[in-house]
């Protein structure tokens, strides 16, 4: 029962921000934060039944005979739901100060409720078809923050695209779920997955690809990513909570929650290791030519969800759902960071007109270093110990190949991360707003207010990763080993390497991208002449990074174009030919008999008299003929 | 009927073939001792009532339009 409360909060929250919001104008924000803080707190209380076997299962409701509907509370989703309500209620909070001053305050806290709602709706659900109304409503929500901002076009372009996008992976995890259904009778986790090993190996191949574009739709996967970097027309907060602590890793939530399924089908795991690993290079090697701050971050997200399902694909589940623990913490922190800038620097996102910021606002700077040291896996830092575990994962599994990818994409990450923070945060102010920034509350709210969560989110940059530590006994393999019995965790058969090596490796690439960064962007030379290096740079980016791979752009020919010149087809011709014609022709075949009928209308009423006299006479002459003949 | 052009003229015929049907009517109710003949007979007589009242009011109602009464003139629904 207690889980329902949980369940629900939000969606109260949501649904009373909507209505009340004129009345509590100010307090909206306040109000949508205790909602969310409160759920948190109820699923602490939760902790210990969800641990033991079974965790706790809350059967709701049945919607047809045979489909009950219900919640379900393990150590799964027992993560996810902390992640949700408690970094969401800190992004909360924080947005209680980012959000200050916009007209629709209110509006904005409910769309977040709504979102936590449909967030919680997905991973507490204990059914795939409860999972697919939340899959569909945490695409909704997105919908709605990123175009919160309705009166620039651009947001308005992101929001449909990543829309568009989102219900590209929608139709394939309803396709899934039909092959599912079709094959075991049931829709219900336990169900499924009681009957998974039985299931002929392509029925398990079909479904685990169609739920994989689910996935790659949700979590930014190539080549559906490209909603995502656009999807930071949003404000700043709905980044750090929808574009990279939670909606993003929902596709990595569904793996782990279906390793049954993969467990059983060998090729769509090499598939999901395989895209997982393209997108980890495809979103760091993007992240290297990007100026916007919040686009940095983006491709990082982007990069370190591949990182997640390279994990989760090869069976290192563990590791690939601890690296979405830590990212959770140490991503939000790097945007709540961004966002104070952004916010201090008046809506500039442009890390060229930043420079010189570590000295204006040492709190924002210190917020993005540790940020900047855990997601490049700097030991002792949260991401070290999940980067390395799902680096080191790939080993184990037997994909050198994929290894190699993830070694050299922390080397990557390292480079374009130090690159951000060297250019927006060090040498001399290169604008206005740089100049004048600082650390003082803006919009009238007091500067606690977004200082506040982010200091809490460094405990979680720093420290998440300490639970990782002891191996197959940590704390972190006993939490989540009862979702992982009998799963194939790894098969083995890789080089043997200790993973002692296996870090110095992923480090000393890591110091080498910061080594590069910072004879390029931090040594004092680069930071000389920073102005003019960084205008000869931005002329000469190749083309083919500052347009994603041009992967956009081949959408728009293969798919987009296509469907709109068949568009312009049947507008130019189908319609007005048949649809219209269907119908002006019916009018013209009526007007046509009018021509012929209308001559009997005469207008004498003694022609009339003479017509009924005739007919009656012809009507009785019948009669009495017809009963003659009888 | 049929030869007339002036409305009043037309009504009255037809009141006469109404009377006409109900004499009809009456005889044979009376050759086949069957009472329905003059329960149609009453029903008739109203429902001649009636149409005699229409009928002048449409007659009156045409007047006032057109000043004039012939029926081959009042022929506007001509199609």
């Amino acid at each position: 029962m207690m889980l329902a409360v949980i369940w629900l909060l939000p969606l109260a929250g949501a649904v009373l921000l909507w209505a009340l919001g004129p009345q509590l104008r100010e307090r909206s924000g306040i109000f949508g934060t205790a909602v969310v803080l409160a759920s948190f707190v109820l699923t602490l209380t939760l902790w210990n039944a969800a641990s033991e076997p079974g965790g706790v299962h809350v059967p709701l409701f049945s919607w047809i005979p045979g489909f009950t509907l219900g919640l379900w509370l393990d150590p799964l989703s027992l993560l996810w739901t902390l992640i949700i309500t408690g970094v969401g209620g800190l992004i909360h909070f924080y947005s209680i100060g980012y959000m200050a001053g916009d007209r629709a305050v209110a509006r904005f806290f409910a769309y977040m409720n709504f979102f936590v709602f449909a967030m919680l709706t997905l991973v507490l659900s204990d059914n795939f078809l409860g999972l697919l109304v939340g899959w569909g409503l945490v695409g909704l929500a997105s919908y709605f923050l990123i175009g919160f901002w309705f009166d620039r076009p651009s947001a308005v372009a992101a929001a449909r695209k990543a829309f568009v996008i989102n219900v590209v992976g929608d139709v394939g995890l309803m396709f899934a779920i039909f092959v599912l259904f079709a094959n075991t009778g049931s829709l219900a986790y336990a169900d499924v997955f009681a009957k998974a090993a039985e299931l002929a190996p392509g029925i398990v191949l079909v479904a685990c690809v169609a739920i994989f574009i689910g996935c790659a739709a949700k979590s930014a996967q190539v080549p559906l990513h490209t909603w995502l970097p656009d999807a930071m027309e949003g404000p700043t907060p709905v980044s750090a909570l929808i574009h990279a602590a939670t909606m993003v890793t929902a596709g990595v939530y569904l793996i782990a929650r279906c390793a049954p399924l993969w467990d059983n089908s060998a090729p769509a795991r090499e598939l999901v290791g395989v895209i997982g690993g393209v997108t980890a290079l495809a979103g760091a090697i993007l992240g290297l030519a990007q100026w916007d701050i919040k686009r940095v971050l983006a491709y990082s997200t982007m990069s370190q969800i591949g990182y997640m399902i390279m994990g989760v694909g090869v069976g290192a589940y563990e590791a690939g759902v601890l690296h979405f623990f830590t990212h959770a913490f140490f991503k939000a922190q790097l945007f709540l960071a961004a966002g104070l800038v952004i916010h201090a620097l008046h809506d500039e996102q442009d890390i060229r007109k930043m420079g010189g910021l570590r000295t204006r606002m040492p709190f924002a700077f210190v917020a993005m270093l540790l940020g900047t040291l855990s997601i490049c896996g700097v030991p002792l830092f949260a991401g070290f110990y999940s980067k390395d575990a799902v680096i080191y994962g790939e080993l184990l599994d037997g994909h050198p190949w994929l290894y190699g990818i993830g070694v050299l994409t922390a080397g990557i990450t390292a480079y374009y991360m130090f690159r951000m923070l060297f250019v927006a945060f060090f040498g001399g102010d290169r604008s206005e707003p740089a100049h004048g920034a600082g650390e003082g509350g803006e919009h009238g709210a007091p500067a606690w207010i977004m200082r506040a969560p982010v200091a809490v989110l460094m405990i979680g940059t720093v420290a998440a990763g300490y639970l990782d530590i002891g191996g197959d006994n940590s704390i972190w393999s006993r939490f989540l080993a009862p979702d992982f019995v009998g799963a194939n965790l790894l098969r083995g058969g890789g080089p043997r390497v200790s993973d002692l090596v296996s870090s110095a490796i992923v480090l000393v690439a890591v110091l080498i991208g910061f080594a590069i960064a910072y004879v390029r962007y931090g040594s004092k030379a680069a930071l000389a002449d920073a102005p003019a290096r960084l205008a000869r740079e931005s002329s000469t980016v190749p083309p083919v990074l500052v347009r994603g791979f041009f992967v956009d752009d081949l959408i728009g020919a293969l798919i987009v174009r296509p469907a709109q010149a068949l568009g312009t087809a049947f507008g130019r011709f189908v319609d007005p030919l048949v649809i219209d014609g269907a119908v002006r022709d019916t009018a013209l075949l009526a007007g046509v008999l009018g021509l012929f009928t209308r001559a009997l209308q005469t207008g004498l009423v003694r022609g009339y008299a003479i017509v009924i006299v005739v007919g009656v006479a012809c009507a009785l002459a019948y009669y009495a003929f017809a009963g003659v003949v009888r | 009927m049929l030869t007339r052009r002036n409305p009043l003229i037309v009504l009255m015929a037809i009141e006469l073939m109404w009377n006409a049907a109900n004499l009809a009517m009456l005889a044979f109710a009376r050759a086949w001792l069957n009472n329905a003949g003059h329960v149609f007979a009453f029903l008739v007589i109203t429902v001649a009532a009636a149409e005699a009242a229409i009928g002048l009011a449409i007659v009156l109602a045409t007047f006032r339009r057109a000043r004039n009464v012939d029926v081959d003139e009042v022929a506007s629904m001509r199609g």
